[in-house]
């Protein structure tokens, strides 16, 4: 009974649709509510990455600046600079595919391509 | 001269091999020792293995060992190796993937039983 009186008022209200015509400022492609919202400062990555590479042990912590390329400044091996790159994953949670990890040379190509990197965390 | 060339064009790629290798490796021997108290010394095992083939300058032995490093390395790769949850073979990749533009949802409140 309830439910016939609840089906016949609901079949004469009716509710207005709003057409909201004004799309807020936010783009498309910023999903507001994504479990993904680590967005990295630069100055943050740089001196995540710069710690990264003082505290490895071949290293000599005062010579290390962000432009510092890692086998022809600091005299490192290339296995070290793989060493390296994988520490930068692990720390960034990142996962970067072998042809591009084989191509980060310096400091500057590894801040550059962790700030790019949409996942970065 | 086009020997001297293709020599070092050949030279590079094995490098490139090697360190792709040495990751891989790296990566593998990660993900058998968990702990990273465990994982150090693996870690300077696999270090001490590659460095003893330093100095190899033929180019053949070179490609033998890179071969055999690679055979090892397949043997013994892990069967459930960590990866990022977002990188392909993860646990979250294309697990929400964006809708497409333009599907708008109509809401009918409680109309739909008419």
């Amino acid at each position: 009974m309830a439910s016939a009186l609840r089906a016949a008022i609901l079949g004469h209200v009716r509710v207005p649709v709003v057409s909201s015509g004004s799309k807020l400022l936010t783009p498309l492609w910023i999903r507001s509510m994504s479990s993904h919202d680590d967005h990295l400062e630069k100055s943050q990555v740089i001196d995540r990455v710069l710690d990264i590479v003082k505290s490895f042990p071949k290293v000599d912590p005062s010579k290390v600046t962000s432009e510092v390329h890692f086998q022809k400044d600091l005299g490192l091996d290339s296995l070290d600079n793989v060493e390296i790159i994988m520490a930068i994953e692990e720390e960034f949670k990142l996962e970067i595919p072998d042809k591009e990890a084989d191509k980060i040379d310096s400091c500057a190509l590894a801040i550059e391509y962790v700030y790019n990197h949409p996942m970065a965390s | 001269m086009s020997g001297a060339a293709s020599y070092l064009a050949r030279r590079a790629a094995q490098k490139e091999r090697v360190r792709i290798l040495y990751r891989r490796a790296l990566k593998d021997t990660l993900n058998w020792a968990v702990h990273r108290h465990l994982f150090y010394p693996d870690a300077d095992a696999l270090r001490e293995r590659f460095d003893a083939n330093k100095n190899v300058e033929d180019i053949e032995t070179i490609d033998r060992m890179i071969a055999d490093g690679e055979a090892q390395h397949n043997k013994w790769r892990h069967p459930d190796p960590y990866i990022v949850p977002w990188a392909p073979g993860g646990s979250k990749f294309t697990r929400n993937p964006t809708p497409p533009s333009g599907i708008e949802i109509v809401y009918d409140y409680g109309r739909e039983d008419h």
